[in-house]
């Protein structure tokens, strides 16, 4: 079974690319009654236009940048709302601070978006980039 | 221009004596216990979520606040040294130093636990801390000078000439001594050479709660950042001024505060932690007894 | 296989690469805090492969692979004589050199429309060679667990050769080897270069996997957690670290019932374990009683 997955892959990887398209997201999380579980809106659009993609398989992981892999968050299956190209996921992350919100879109498209916001009681906002240096990780000493 | 240098160096000397407390404490613990505490940091921090947690809750004065993060410290400190470092005492001194490595790999297992612990006590990425002194900096002349940084400074001096003093005059010390010269041979002559470890231990965290307590009225803030950075600068001065030396630890940790505050202003931060790191990775490649070994010939390096 | 599960066997498989290579330097007596800074070489190295260069993976793989192996054999040749503590901070400073340096690094084209490449702080998006190519998440997964399997077995006859006992001789006691004739500089310079590679190919992987690194993804817990696992499931086989890998991530990490308190139980857990396993789980002792057990069961 191995060899045959190998050779899938080997074959897979002389095809012809583009398999995926590159797309663009916003979200938009609100906190929950429960702590650090969050109800989130994602618009997701092509990249160049700006046009809503609807009828896409959207599932929401989410990881810590400090430490890869060792946060499993539990992806999340979001499901379509009425506005077109808006899908609904409720996540649960496992502290506060800033995760890179990993969406896998399947279906008609495929892509793998990663976007960075910052988590606190409040919801999330987009995370401003650039790493800390002092002892308290942004700004100033 | 001139004017800048001088800041910049005073500024360094006061950043840098934030760093020798922190190296003090550190390298008590390596140099009597032959052993690096990577709990240190967090058990600190520990003190520091206590204090601002009496903070939150009841807005106590700054000698309340000290106190609780010293004891804090010391707490954590001990339960660290009862789990992580007790129980390898007496394993093997030998070539691989097995008990080192367990007792490492277990405070750093502790690291984790009680980083943890902190963030879920208090779960907000940062919260306000009240300053020490609630006025405008000091200024000398052209240059400003901060309280909290002046008291570090007076607290890293006390606290070397206070050890110093323990370690030459009282029975204590005497103790301490006997059992880094030969812990064996101490323990021959009846020294209880587990209460000694013990005891230099919550010494050691005591002096990093004082750190601590400082570090954060100055910073005016407490993030779960405190940790691994207070660990990080504790273990990167003592490495620069020389292992298991306590003038050294003071030396070491206001070479990296100067070191870091000229390069911040020439180069911008992420060059000023560049370049400490350059410096402590050449001295260790060239030099690894340290700057304060440059200067005292007969300081053997601890090993 | 739900998505969930199969996040975290790929993850399992990226982290093993890492304590992996903690484990060859440990064998060999050396305690590194820095092979996160290889597996960020990978990372970088072979996205820039295949994202801007256009190579195919397996080539991208082997690039990564050698620049982990140069990195490791800049930072082991002016840190031989050091042991201990002075090298473990040794290598920290180092790698935390290569992260900022990861910071400072800009190298950019523009690839069909987008503007792809490392981007200093920012990261290097767009690595989407698996992506594009209908890879599926399965497929990865296989991939990943068939080098392991390869990494294993090759280690495994490694332990079998002169060159394992020598391995194995100079960890334990150096002297003695240098009395034996055994050139203990350039074993353990050829050791980090092994070890920077096999980080690099974790590093290489995780980068076509997640799509997406940046210089955050490789600080110091990256790394202390990798020398965590070796030394917790043991020293005596390269089966060690892969233990240590599955107990917290795969064991603590995924349960629900510990989600929460992952790293106080699992601290805990380890500062306990390492009272009465001071060299880990699957230490050489317990090794060596287990091939002695099968060896007399081949035998009678």
């Amino acid at each position: 079974m191995m060899i045959r997955v190998l050779l899938a892959a080997a074959l897979a990887a002389l095809a012809a690319p583009a398999l995926a398209q590159r797309l663009a997201a916003d979200l938009d999380c609100k906190p929950t009654k429960q702590a650090l579980v969050y109800d989130c809106r994602i618009a997701l659009k092509e990249s160049g236009s700006g046009k809503p993609v609807s009828g896409a398989e959207v599932s929401v992981g989410a990881d810590m940048p400090s430490m890869p892999m060792a946060h499993n968050v539990r992806p999340a299956k979001a499901a379509p709302t009425k506005q077109p190209g808006e899908y609904a996921a409720r996540i649960e992350l496992e502290m506060h601070g800033e995760w890179a919100v990993k969406l896998r879109v399947g279906g008609p498209v495929r892509d793998q978006l990663i976007l960075h916001y910052e988590f606190d009681e409040k919801g999330a906002k987009r995370a401003m980039r650039g790493a800390g240096h002092g002892p308290h990780g942004a700004k100033h000493q | 221009m001139l004017v800048d240098l001088l800041q910049n160096t005073l500024d360094g000397l006061m950043l840098g004596s934030a760093y020798a407390l922190l190296a003090l404490g550190f390298t008590l613990i390596f140099g009597v216990l032959r052993r690096a505490n990577l709990a240190y940091g967090p058990a600190i921090m520990l003190g520091a979520y206590a204090a601002t947690w009496v903070h939150l809750q009841f807005h106590a004065g700054f000698l309340v606040l000290a106190a609780v993060t010293i004891a804090g410290a010391a707490l954590a400190g001990a339960y660290v040294e009862r789990l992580c470092f007790a129980p390898h005492a007496r394993r093997g001194r030998g070539a691989g130093d097995a008990g080192a490595i367990a007792s490492m790999v277990g405070s750093f297992a502790l690291w984790m636990q009680l980083e943890e612990a902190a963030t879920l006590w208090l779960p907000k990425h940062l919260y306000s801390f009240p300053p020490l002194y609630d006025g405008p900096p000091l200024a000398l002349g052209p240059v400003t000078l901060r309280v909290e940084y002046l008291a570090m400074l007076a607290a890293a001096a006390l606290a070397c000439l206070g050890l110093r003093r323990m370690l030459a005059r009282t029975r204590f010390g005497l103790a301490v001594r006997a059992v880094v010269d030969q812990a064996d041979a101490a323990r021959l002559a009846g020294i209880n050479v587990p209460r000694v470890f013990m005891l230099v231990f919550a010494i050691a965290s005591a002096l990093g709660g004082l750190a601590g307590y400082l570090i954060v009225a100055a910073h005016e803030q407490v993030t779960p950042m405190l940790g691994m950075w207070s660990t990080l600068k504790g273990m990167i001065a003592m490495m620069l001024g020389g292992l298991g030396s306590l003038p050294g630890a003071v030396v070491g940790g206001l070479a990296l505060g100067l070191i870091e505050a000229h390069t911040q202003w020439l180069f911008g931060p992420q060059y000023r932690d560049l370049i400490a790191y350059l410096i402590l990775f050449a001295l260790l490649a060239t030099r690894p007894s340290g700057l304060w070994a440059l200067f005292r010939r007969s300081d053997a390096p601890a090993q | 296989m739900d998505e969930y599960t199969l996040g975290v066997l790929t993850n399992m498989g990226l982290f093993s690469f890492l304590a992996l290579s903690a484990y060859l330097l440990l064998v060999a007596g050396e305690m590194s805090f820095g092979q996160q800074a290889f597996f960020g070489v990978g990372a970088y190295a072979a996205g820039i492969g295949t994202a801007m260069w256009g190579l195919p993976l397996p080539l991208a793989v082997l690039f990564a692979m050698a620049a982990g192996a140069a990195a490791a054999w800049l930072v082991g040749l002016p840190t031989l004589r050091l042991r201990g503590l002075y090298f473990a901070m040794a290598t920290l400073a180092a790698a935390e050199m290569f992260r900022i340096l990861f910071e400072l690094f800009h190298y950019q084209r523009t690839i069909d429309g987008a503007l792809v490449g490392p981007d200093g702080t920012q990261g290097f998006r767009g690595i989407r060679w698996v992506l594009e190519r209908g890879i599926e998440q399965e497929s990865f997964l296989a991939l990943v667990w068939a080098l392991v399997g390869v990494v294993l077995v090759a280690l495994a006859a490694l332990e079998r050769t002169r060159l394992g006992a020598t391995l194995r001789m100079v960890g334990e006691d150096p002297e003695l080897a240098a009395v034996l004739g055994v050139n203990v500089g350039r074993v353990k310079l050829a050791v980090a270069a092994a070890a920077g590679a096999l980080a690099a190919l974790g590093g290489a992987l995780y980068a076509h996997h997640n799509t997406y690194v940046e210089p955050r993804n490789f600080d110091i817990m990256l790394g202390v957690h990798g020398l965590a696992y070796s030394l917790i499931g043991g020293l005596g086989t390269a089966l060690g670290p892969l233990l240590g890998v599955a107990i917290d991530i795969g064991l603590l990490e995924s349960t629900r019932i510990f989600q929460q308190y992952r790293m106080i139980v699992f601290g805990g857990l380890v500062a306990v374990l390492l009272i009465f396993r001071p060299r880990g789980l699957l230490d050489e002792v317990v090794v060596n009683r287990i091939a002695g057990a099968l060896r007399h069961r081949r035998t009678t």
